[in-house]
C-alpha cells in the first residue's frame, strides 16, 4: 500500500469577486457575488514510502492547497485522500504525530525563545524519550552542527539558520512524511545546497518520504526522482525528473537591458535572430521583468556565446544576465508539447 | 499524565517569554501604584461622613478595589490577540500540524502568560497593599477557596478572549470587539467597582450573567471572608457552570468557524 494516495482530488474555493475603487468596496459589503476557483481540479497520485517528490509548478498553481489538505488542515471539497491509510482533517490530531511540516514563510519556532527551547518544547509535544531526543540531536549537530545556535534567540537568526532549525525541527518526532513548503525561498546558494544535503541524508538514513514544493528547478534537480508538475489545479506531468531535465536542462535565459530601448527593439532583435538562426530554431523573446528582455534557447541548437555576440555586436546593450529557465516557462513550454 | 505534557512544555514556554520581557512589567507594577494612589483617596473621601456603603467599610471596599485592579493585570494574557493574529497571519496552519488541540494549546500559552503577572505584577501589587496602604484582611473560609475561585474566574475570562479570537476567522479585524469586550468586562464584572454600588435593578441582572463570575465573585469572597462556607461553596457551583457553560460556547464555535478555513483556505 502506498504511503499517500490520492484519487480525483478537488478543492473549490468560493471567492467575492472584488470591485473597483471605494463606491466598488462599498458595495462588496452587501454583494453575493462570487465565483467558484478551482485551486485543485481533480488530481491523482501515489507516493509510496521513502520517495522525494518534488511537487512544482508556478504561483498559484495549487501546490499549497494539496499541502494543506495532505496534512489535515483543509477539508477536499471532494475525492480520496489517504495518508498512511487515514484521512487527514478526519483524524487531524493523531495524523499530525506521524508528519512533520516545514512552511517555508513561516516558523514553527518560538520567536522569542533561544533555539533549544522550541527543541525542547516539541520534544514534549511529540512526546519523544529523553535518549531518543538526545540522539536526534546529536545527530542533527553532526549534519547541520546546530549547536552554536542553541543559545540565539530565533529572532535573531538569519533566515537560512532559521530554516535549518524548522527542517531539523520537523523531523525531530521521526515522522514517516514530511512536507516541505518552499524551504529555500530567499536563501542564497550556499545555504541553498547544504538545505539540500540536509534533507537528502534525513531521506536516506531515516527513510522519511519527503514532499517537496518549490519554485526551484535546482532544488528538484538535486533532491528528486520523481516530479509532479502542477498548473491551474491540474497536474501537467507526473513522472522521472530524467526527462524533464534532458529537455530543459540545456535551456538558458538570456537576460538583456537595452540602453535604449524602444517598441521596434524587440521586433529588430527578432528578425536579426531569425535571419542569423534560421526559423526553425527554438528561441523565444519575452519580457517578465520591467526593463529586460529575455532571449530564451536551447543550447543543444544554438551555442549561447552566438547568441550574446549578435545582441552585443548589434544593439546598445547596458546589462547582461543569464539565468536557468523559469518554473513559468517550463510550465509554458510542456503546454506547447514540449513532453508528448 | 501524558496527554498533559506537551501543553506543559507550552506553559513553561510561555512563561520563559515572559521572563525575556520582564523589564516590561515594572511598568505595569508602575501603572498600577499610580492607580491605586487615586483610587485610594477617591474611596477615602467618598467614605469621608459614613462608615459602611451598601454593608461594605472604606478598608474593606479600598482592598476590593485594589485587588480588583491586581487580578484584572493577573487575567490580561492577550489570548484575544494572539488568536486573532494567529489567525489573520495564517500561523493557525502551524499549529493545526501539530498533535494539539487548539484551544488547550491557547489556554495554556494564557495560563503560562498569567503566571507570569502573577509573579511579576499581581504579588509585588499584594505586598504592596499590606505593607504601604495597610490594608487589614480578616481571616475566614473564604480566603481558603479564594484560590479555587480564581482558577475557575481565569478559565471564563480565558474562553471570552478565546471566542473573541475565534471571531477573526469571519472579520480579518477583531480590535473593535476586543475593545468591546474589555469595556463590558470591566464594568459588568465588578472590576473597577462592587456590584454593590449599582442599583438593586441592575444588580439582579448582572448576577445572572456570567461576568460576575470573573472579578465580583473570587474577590467578594477576601473582601468579606468571614461567612458561612456554605455561601463560598455556592458561589464556587456557579462558577463552575459558567465554566462548562462557556467551555461548550466556544467549542461549538470553534467547530464552526474552523469549517470557514477548511472550506474558504487558509
Amino acid at each position: 500500500m502506498s504511503l499517500i494516495h490520492i484519487q480525483n482530488l478537488n478543492k473549490y474555493f468560493k471567492v467575492l469577486n472584488r470591485r473597483e475603487g471605494m463606491s466598488g468596496a462599498f458595495r462588496d459589503l452587501f454583494s453575493g457575488d462570487y465565483k467558484i476557483v478551482k485551486a485543485v481540479d481533480g488530481i491523482s497520485y501515489d507516493i509510496e514510502v521513502g520517495e522525494i517528490v518534488g511537487y512544482i509548478g508556478p504561483n498559484g498553481a495549487g501546490k499549497s492547497t494539496t499541502i494543506k489538505m495532505m496534512t489535515g488542515i483543509l477539508k477536499p471539497t471532494d475525492g480520496v485522500i489517504l495518508v498512511n491509510g487515514h484521512t487527514p482533517y478526519a483524524n487531524r490530531i493523531r495524523q499530525a504525530q506521524i508528519m512533520g511540516v516545514v512552511f517555508g514563510q513561516r516558523t514553527q519556532l518560538w520567536w522569542d525563545l533561544p533555539v533549544i527551547e522550541s527543541f525542547k518544547i516539541l520534544k514534549e509535544i511529540y512526546i519523544v524519550d529523553q535518549i531518543t531526543f538526545d540522539r536526534h540531536m546529536g545527530m542533527f549537530n553532526d549534519l547541520v552542527g546546530l549547536k552554536p545556535l542553541y543559545s540565539q534567540q530565533v529572532r535573531t537568526l538569519s533566515l537560512g539558520q532559521r530554516m535549518l532549525c524548522d527542517i531539523t525541527a520537523s523531523f525531530l518526532h521521526n515522522p514517516q512524511v514530511v512536507f516541505l513548503d518552499e524551504p529555500t525561498i530567499g536563501l542564497d546558494v550556499a545555504i541553498k545546497a547544504k538545505i539540500r544535503s540536509v534533507i537528502k541524508e534525513l531521506n536516506q538514513t531515516r527513510k522519511t518520504t519527503i514532499i517537496l514544493t518549490t519554485h526551484d528547478l535546482g532544488d528538484v534537480e538535486a533532491l528528486c526522482h520523481r516530479i509532479i508538475i502542477i498548473d491551474k489545479g491540474k497536474i501537467l506531468y507526473d513522472g522521472d525528473i530524467k526527462k524533464v531535465t534532458i529537455l530543459f536542462g540545456a535551456y538558458r535565459t538570456l537576460k538583456v537591458q537595452f540602453d535604449d530601448f524602444s517598441n521596434s527593439t524587440l521586433n529588430d532583435l527578432d528578425i536579426k535572430l531569425k535571419k542569423r538562426f534560421g526559423e526553425k530554431n527554438d528561441i523565444s523573446i519575452g519580457q517578465t521583468e520591467e526593463f529586460w528582455t529575455d532571449v530564451t534557447i536551447d543550447q543543444a541548437c544554438t551555442p549561447l556565446s552566438d547568441v550574446l555576440s549578435l545582441v552585443m555586436t548589434n544593439f546598445n546593450v547596458f546589462d547582461v544576465r543569464i539565468v536557468e529557465i523559469s518554473m513559468e516557462s517550463v510550465v509554458q513550454k510542456i503546454y506547447n508539447g514540449a513532453l508528448g | 499524565m501524558n496527554r498533559l505534557r506537551p501543553y506543559l512544555a507550552l506553559l513553561r514556554g510561555s512563561y520563559m517569554v515572559g521572563m525575556i520581557y520582564r523589564y516590561g512589567f515594572l511598568f505595569t507594577i508602575l501603572g498600577n501604584i499610580v492607580y491605586l494612589g487615586v483610587a485610594f483617596y477617591l474611596w477615602r473621601s467618598i467614605y469621608q461622613n459614613v462608615r459602611t456603603l451598601h454593608g461594605l467599610t472604606f478598608d474593606q471596599t479600598f482592598f476590593y478595589v485594589a485587588l480588583g485592579s491586581a487580578v484584572f493585570i493577573l487575567f490580561k494574557a492577550y489570548a484575544d490577540w494572539m488568536i486573532s493574529y494567529d489567525i489573520r497571519e495564517g500561523m493557525i496552519a502551524v499549529y493545526l500540524t501539530k498533535p494539539l488541540d487548539y484551544q488547550f494549546y491557547a489556554l495554556f500559552t494564557s495560563l503560562g502568560a498569567a503566571l507570569m503577572n502573577l509573579t511579576a505584577i499581581t504579588v509585588p501589587t499584594v505586598l504592596l497593599l499590606t505593607l504601604v496602604f495597610k490594608v487589614h484582611i480578616t481571616p475566614g473560609p473564604g480566603l481558603v477557596v479564594f484560590p479555587i475561585s480564581l482558577i475557575l474566574a481565569f478559565l471564563i475570562s480565558f474562553n471570552f478572549d478565546y471566542l473573541v479570537g475565534l471571531m477573526a476567522f469571519y472579520n480579518e479585524s477583531v480590535w473593535g470587539l476586543t475593545i468591546t469586550k474589555e469595556v463590558i468586562l470591566t464594568v459588568l464584572s465588578g472590576a473597577l467597582i462592587p456590584l454593590q454600588f449599582f442599583p438593586d435593578a441592575i444588580q439582579k441582572i448582572l448576577l445572572v450573567l456570567p461576568f460576575q463570575a470573573i472579578y465580583y465573585t473570587p474577590l467578594m469572597m477576601v473582601t468579606q471572608p468571614d461567612q458561612n462556607l456554605v455561601i463560598f461553596l455556592q458561589m464556587l457551583a456557579v462558577q463552575f457552570l459558567w465554566v462548562i457553560a462557556t467551555f461548550v460556547i466556544t467549542r461549538l464555535v470553534y467547530t464552526q468557524a474552523i469549517k470557514v478555513l477548511r472550506v474558504s483556505g487558509g
